[in-house]
């Protein structure tokens, strides 16, 4: 256990990487997001219109501009920090168990952050002006209660993501992420040949609950896959 | 005195290259190991496997009673720093300094402040826009301050000057007599740190060809030099690691010890005997050719014949 908690400091060890980053990604969206809005505003536009508050929150910039970031941040979390653990002498299942509990650690302090500034948001009417940042509909449209599974979750399945194909790497080089990249594609399109006569049936019945089995999948077979990855990797 | 390292018939197979090949030798609790031979001899690679960030294909490696690998009690004793040791992204010296004595019980952060001064170690550089040596001198400041019970110095001169490399002998021999533990050491700059070892290793191509106590040294080989007909005679029938040639002039290293016959020889002839050096020694035995089918058996093995070097140059 001591050694799980080791691993976890490991990361954590980057503090800027993991806690700020994430902020300055969300604070440079906030501000390109205002800008649009100043000119939409400037085009004629309403604050607070139907059509301002629609088209507002519409905008997907936060995802785009955090997965990218975190996508990177799940690669290096076990690409470039697993040969330093086990130079400091972490074994590969405590480091493994280790990323997975940082990844969560991550996931729910960004949840937390997001709810914050959510909140924030709302008790100020959108900030004195109207301006839309994380009262949008991809974050759950002002709703803590989607917005924080999303956000935990979301983030949680691209950290393990990304750590699966850094562990990918570090097992195969690059030939790793490329097979897992391919093999991940197939399956897909695989799944879509099958459910494709029924796809408009399925998507008439979809709940949103959906996504966050999916999410959960996802992490649960990244966990699964950096442990089986990382456990007979050598460093050379 | 107990045994902290033991390596039995280690083999280790990458695809069709043998790194090691049944690789055996032990280290005693509280010694310092010098491990010794040509890049691509099997150094790393043993290093990498006694710490448990490798495995053998074939044999058994023991660290303090148990095998390394994913192995942590064995593996919070152990202290090992590649010499080409990657770190994460964006690392600096704070980072290294900041997160070793989680993984170190022993950790002395004063000791290893020391060090990163000594060295001079810049603080603000990101670790990987560093030099070589800069590098060299954050694996040491791991290596010995993590005081751990089995420290691996996987080269750790590489890239440093002589004032860090007289620091790491100074305070390395400083923290060892007040803190005993197991050294392995690895290193090509023999001459300067053959004063640090209790027994050395020579490996080459991932077997062991000399594994001695440090005070046995003089008794392993010796040299013969001087005309070629009168280094030939001496030579003769006996065991040969390496020769040299320039002109008529002739030198070769020869296994064994000085015998009455061996100096009737040379006098016969005029040739000239002498002691060998650690670091000659590690030389000849890096140019010896196994696969030779003729010559003369060094420790009752097959028929081995020399590398004759005809340009007086050494690896």
């Amino acid at each position: 256990m001591n050694s799980v908690i080791s691993s976890v400091k490991l990361h954590l060890n980057k503090r800027e990487a993991t806690l700020l980053v994430p902020l300055y990604i969300t604070g440079m969206v906030a501000l390109v997001s205002i800008l649009i809005s100043l000119l939409f505003w400037r085009s004629g536009s309403i604050p607070g219109s139907t059509e301002w508050v629609s088209s507002s929150q519409l905008n997907p910039g936060m995802l785009y501009g955090l997965v990218g970031f975190l996508g990177y941040l799940g690669v290096q979390s076990v690409s470039t920090t697993f040969p330093f653990a086990l130079t400091l002498g972490a074994t590969r299942r405590a480091f493994a168990a280790g990323t997975v509990v940082w990844a969560i650690i991550t996931s729910a302090y960004l949840a937390a952050v997001f709810s914050v500034l959510t909140l924030i948001e709302l008790a100020t009417n959108h900030w004195f002006v109207g301006f839309y940042i994380f009262d949008v509909n991809v974050l759950g449209a002002g709703n803590l209660g989607r917005l924080i599974p999303i956000v935990f979750l979301g983030t949680l399945a691209v950290l393990t993501l990304g750590g699966v194909f850094g562990a990918a790497w570090v097992r195969f080089g690059s030939f790793g992420p490329l097979a897992l990249a391919v093999g991940i594609v197939i399956v897909v399109i695989v799944a879509l040949i099958v459910v494709i006569p029924v796809m408009a049936s399925i998507l008439a019945a979809f709940q949103l609950w959906w996504l966050a089995v999916a999410a959960a999948v996802i992490v649960t077979l990244s966990a699964v896959g950096i442990w089986l990855f990382l456990r007979p990797a050598v460093v050379r | 005195m107990t045994t902290a390292i033991s390596v039995q018939s280690a083999t280790r197979t990458f695809g069709r290259t043998t790194a090691l090949d049944r690789m055996s030798f032990s280290v005693a609790s509280g010694s310092i190991l010098g491990l010794l031979g040509r890049n691509g001899a099997g150094k790393t690679t043993i290093m990498s496997i006694i710490a448990g960030q490798d495995r053998p294909t074939a044999g058994r490696v023991e660290v303090l009673g148990g095998e390394p690998f994913e192995n942590a009690s064995v593996l919070s004793q152990i202290s090992y720093v590649r010499d080409n040791q990657r770190y994460p992204d964006d690392y600096k010296l704070h980072h290294v300094l900041r997160i070793a004595p989680d993984f170190a019980p022993n950790w002395d952060a004063d000791l290893a402040a020391e060090l990163a001064e000594g060295f001079r170690i810049p603080s603000k550089t990101k670790i990987k826009k560093l030099s070589r040596g800069q590098l060299s001198s954050i694996a040491i400041v791991v290596g010995i301050a993590s005081r751990a019970s089995i420290t691996l110095l996987d080269e750790p001169y590489l890239g440093l000057d002589i004032t860090a490399r007289a620091l790491f002998h100074e305070v390395l021999i400083r923290d060892y007599a007040e803190h005993p533990r197991t050294v392995v050491l690895s290193t090509h700059l023999v001459e300067e740190s053959e004063r640090l070892f209790d027994q050395v290793v020579i490996v080459d191509r991932g077997s062991v060809v000399l594994d001695v106590e440090s005070d046995e040294i003089q008794n392993v080989a010796y040299t013969v030099s001087g005309t070629a007909d009168a280094v030939d005679r001496v030579t003769q029938g006996r065991p040969v690691l390496s020769t040299h040639a320039v002109g008529g002039l002739k030198s070769a290293t020869l296994r064994g010890l000085v015998d009455e016959q061996v100096r009737a020889d040379a006098r016969a002839g005029g040739a000239q005997l002498s002691p060998v050096s650690l670091q000659e020694l590690v030389a000849a035995f890096g140019e010896y050719e196994p696969d030779a089918t003729s010559g003369v058996a060094l420790d009752g093995g097959e028929p081995r014949t020399p590398v004759d070097s005809q340009n007086g140059a050494r690896s």
